[in-house]
């Protein structure tokens, strides 16, 4: 299974990639090592239940959609005064210390295939540095895909007592007509007391297949707070993820997304509560459409140690479609007694009552049905502290209701 | 019995004890083809039952044990060439003693202890009591028998109902190929109740089986096959416990429920099986046109513990209602849920589960709602309430839920506390000691279980969550 795409992929190819970014040796090792695992490693685990999987990730053919030395895009950097935004190549020769210490501690570059592929080849991608004691505004980050495949790779360090928002952009430019790879890694570390808020807008070309892992490590005080709005893409396989390593430390995972057509959506959002007095919240909301399909798992993982946590959890679907399907999992697990927590998930279709009141007053049905869905996404824009973001998200809603 | 019986009773004194063991048949340890020909010999079956249970014993070799669930109880101390499959108890009454006064006394101390004939002798309508492998002691008021219900030991079924035995054993409702302690159950069971109520016919009183394991290293594999015909009622109830010993016991039966049209069956147990013993039953129902599914089980024995009953809504307008509770302490996995298919429109289902950890013990609430394309108005509401005592307990709930149709009402909620500290102040304050608030504010949590139960049931779940959390509250 793993060598399908392993196959045609070459050291001398890693070695070109890291060369052109002017690496370090560090850097290629770590590369060459995920290349030489790919033959041992997973896919990505997906929900099962016994006889099931519900999204095949074997089924992509990878071989004919990756092709590693091809990355060309488009990216704008917009930068906030006092943080360093800057490419890889840039960050390396600015800060090639810094990002020895710390690529890698969030996301472990081999935790599975996908991620190794992505260490591996990725070319594209940011480092974001915010220095101590920084107050920042917006960090913007747009990336147009042109190309077959693009691995992104993100890295975020938030100094003490520092903050920054971050928004991230992926679109495909060229319609290329066939089958694109994109592959976002984001790594953020946010030391004691730093808040760091990373939104994300995912609206890849429909024949795009998405692979992302966003994680964060939030140290005594500090926030992550994540931003995760999926509405591209034919297959989506993404985690969004939190660690409250420090006592008193915070998260909050915002999502929402909507399918249409064949679109899959395969959704994690996981957090980790390790210190104590730690507080999170999972606040996920889509619309299917069609046929589209979306799988949702949930995890609050409350460990041994974590003392005085809370802990708390909705997902919400509707479905506007007989021919779409959803699959939901939040999952507890609690280790610790002194825990408040609580999950709950819904699936439901347009209220009845609501549409009848409303082609009632003499909206037609499909307006009716239209205003129903933009007020289903309300309470995920409201938990959107971003304003461009949220208008964003909120012209691609209805854009997609127009369609 | 009266609720002051119970009382009398010393209750560790009902639950520990074990007998000698004197046995007159025993198959060899371990599970070959020889060992499914002797049990089925030895209980004068027909040649299709023999056929059936060789063909399950060949689907069990051939699947392999489950390990992929996440946190899944380990499972890899059960060896089944280690188990007895089959004990027959050395009594003259086999095939179950006409009254309870023909019973040996070791028996009928037994379960005098357990209080379960005291039910009986109270005149409730049947009770069942199976020792080991085989049925003892089975009995059902006339009144019932006149109407043609039907409530017997499986074994014997299959010798003189064979018609609807053959149509219903492990064909469309637990099938050997579903996992594979069902296919394990399907070679080597033995024991269990048949239970038969024809069409319009409601019987009022619960009727009533109680299993016990006895011997050390032992499987059991007792098998109860329900059958309601359409707009009839029944309620059963199961109680299943075995003393402590140092080896594990396996015990792995099958539950079947067909539910007619209009029909309603509760099932209700309370499994309080020893702390070496790994539970890993397969409990199914598949329910008609407007019938209605009750199951309603205390989870509070084993050492391991994967039960998932399931039911699959099969006819418009068909309910099920799961209500479940688990108690883990020391050394316990209590892996349990529900499962629910809902191949129809119109149907409904609710799932209440509640489960309370402590000293180390390990609840999980592992469940599935599956709703069908063209299952149209369905509803389901699942609740999953967990409480904790103490830091070296674990919780996990993992509700799956897979929606293929647009008219639906799905929720699912979960919560996990602690007990409440202000809540013991409260009862503290009002006289009580710190083991009695807790113990109230734990009757209070399980409260919609118990009183589902008939009272001498919900009586003896209390007992025994009395029993589990004395001396270990602080």
């Amino acid at each position: 299974m793993s060598t399908q795409v392993h196959a045609n992929l070459t050291d001398e190819q890693v070695r070109t990639i890291s060369e052109d970014l002017d690496e370090p040796e560090w850097l290629l090792e770590t590369r060459l090592d995920a290349l030489a695992a790919l033959e041992d490693l997973e896919m990505p685990s997906v929900i099962r239940t016994p006889g099931r999987d519900w999204t095949n990730l074997d089924a992509l053919e990878y071989e004919r959609i990756v092709d590693p030395l091809d990355r060309s895009q488009e990216k704008d950097r917009v930068e906030a005064e006092g943080v360093d935004v800057l490419s890889w190549s840039e960050a390396l020769s600015e800060h090639g210390d810094l990002i020895e210490d710390r690529f890698g501690s969030v996301v472990d570059p081999q935790r599975d295939y996908l991620t190794a592929l992505s260490t591996a080849l990725f070319s594209a991608g940011t480092v974001i540095y915010v220095p101590e004691g920084v107050d920042a505004e917006d960090v913007k980050i747009r990336t147009r895909m042109h190309s077959q495949s693009l691995f992104n790779y993100t890295l975020v360090v938030a100094e003490e007592s520092s903050s920054v928002t971050i928004l991230e952009r992926q679109t495909t430019g060229t319609d290329l007509e066939d089958k694109q790879y994109y592959s976002g890694i984001v790594e953020v570390d946010a030391a004691e007391n730093a808040h760091v808020q990373y939104g994300a807008l995912q609206n890849l070309s429909e024949e795009t297949y998405n692979f992302s892992v966003k994680r964060g490590h939030a140290d005594t005080y500090a926030t992550v707070n994540w931003i995760e709005g999926n509405i591209g893409s034919r297959l989506t396989k993404t985690s969004v993820e939190t660690r409250l390593i420090g006592d008193s430390s915070e998260s909050k995972i915002v999502g929402a997304f909507f399918g249409h057509e064949d679109q899959h959506f395969d959704l994690a959002s996981r957090v980790w509560h390790e210190g104590e007095h730690t507080v999170a919240d999972l606040v996920t909301r889509g619309v299917l459409d069609d046929e589209a399909r979306s799988v949702y798992e949930g995890v609050q993982d409350v460990g041994t140690e974590a003392w005085d946590t809370s802990s708390y959890q909705r997902e919400n679907t509707l479905m506007l479609s007989d021919e779409s399907e959803a699959d939901a999992s939040p999952k507890l697990i609690i280790n610790n007694h002194d825990t408040e927590a609580s999950h709950s998930a819904t699936v439901g279709q347009v209220d009845a009552e609501d549409l009848f009141y409303m082609t009632s007053r003499g909206i037609g049905e499909k307006r009716a049905t239209d205003l129903l869905v933009e007020g289903f996404f309300v309470p995920v824009m409201e938990e959107i502290a971003v304003d461009e973001l949220r208008e964003d998200l909120d012209e691609l809603v209805v854009e997609r209701l127009q369609r | 019995m009266s609720s002051e019986d119970l009382k009398d009773t010393d209750t560790e004194a009902r639950f520990e004890f074990k007998k000698e063991e004197k046995s007159a048949f025993e198959t060899e340890k371990g599970l070959t083809e020889e060992t499914v020909r002797v049990i089925s010999e030895d209980k004068d079956e027909p040649e299709w039952m023999l056929e059936r249970r060789l063909r399950a014993l060949e689907q069990f070799q051939q699947m392999p044990m489950p390990t992929d669930w996440p946190g899944q109880p380990d499972l890899s101390e059960v060896d089944v060439a280690e188990i007895v499959p089959y004990i027959r108890p050395d009594i003259e009454t086999r095939g179950g003693a006409e009254s309870w006064e023909d019973l040996p006394d070791e028996i009928k101390d037994t379960f005098d202890k357990l209080g379960i004939p005291e039910a009986e002798k109270n005149a409730l309508s049947g009770v069942g009591a199976q020792y080991e492998s085989e049925i003892v002691y089975q009995n059902m008021q006339e009144r019932w028998e006149e109407k043609g219900v039907i409530f017997m030991d499986m074994d014997k079924a299959v010798r003189e109902h064979p018609e609807l035995v053959r149509e219903h054993f492990m064909t469309k409702c637990v099938p050997p190929s579903d996992n594979k302690f069902a296919a394990l159950h399907g070679a080597v069971w033995s024991g269990g109740s048949f239970v038969y109520v024809p069409e319009d016919t409601t019987v009022e009183m619960p009727i009533q089986a109680y299993f016990r394991m006895n011997s050390e290293g032992m499987g059991q594999f007792e098998h109860t096959l329900i059958i309601a015909e359409d707009n009839a009622e029944v309620h059963y109830i199961e109680g299943c416990s075995a003393p402590q010993y140092a080896e594990f016991n396996l015990h792995s039966g099958g539950v079947e429920v067909f539910v007619g049209e209009n029909a309603h069956v509760q099932y209700s147990t309370v499994q309080n099986w020893s702390k070496n013993t790994y539970n890993l039953n397969t409990k199914r129902a598949i329910v008609e046109a407007d019938g209605t599914m009750e199951w309603v089980s205390g989870s509070m024995g084993s050492k391991a513990t994967m039960l998932y009953p399931a039911t699959i809504l099969k006819g418009p307008g068909a309910t099920d209602n799961h209500i479940t509770i688990a108690f883990a302490g020391d050394g316990q996995n209590i892996d349990t849920g529900a499962k629910v298919y809902h191949n129809a429109p119109n149907t409904s289902s609710t799932i209440e589960s509640k489960s309370i950890s402590k000293d180390g013990g390990r609840t999980n609430y592992r469940g599935l709602v599956h709703i069908s394309d063209g299952a149209e108005n369905s509803k389901t509401n699942v609740e999953c309430d967990a409480l904790m005592f103490d830091n070296e307990s674990t919780s996990d709930t993992m509700p799956y839920m897979e929606i293929q149709e647009s008219k639906v009402d799905v929720a699912h909620e979960a919560t996990v506390g602690k007990i409440g500290d202000e809540d013991v102040f409260y009862l503290q304050s009002r006289g009580l000691d710190d083991d009695d608030a807790k113990q109230m504010i734990v009757a209070g949590f399980i409260e919609p279980i118990t009183e589902e139960l008939p009272i001498e049931y919900a009586v003896e779940l209390n007992r025994l969550i009395e029993l589990e959390m004395e001396g270990s509250l602080g």
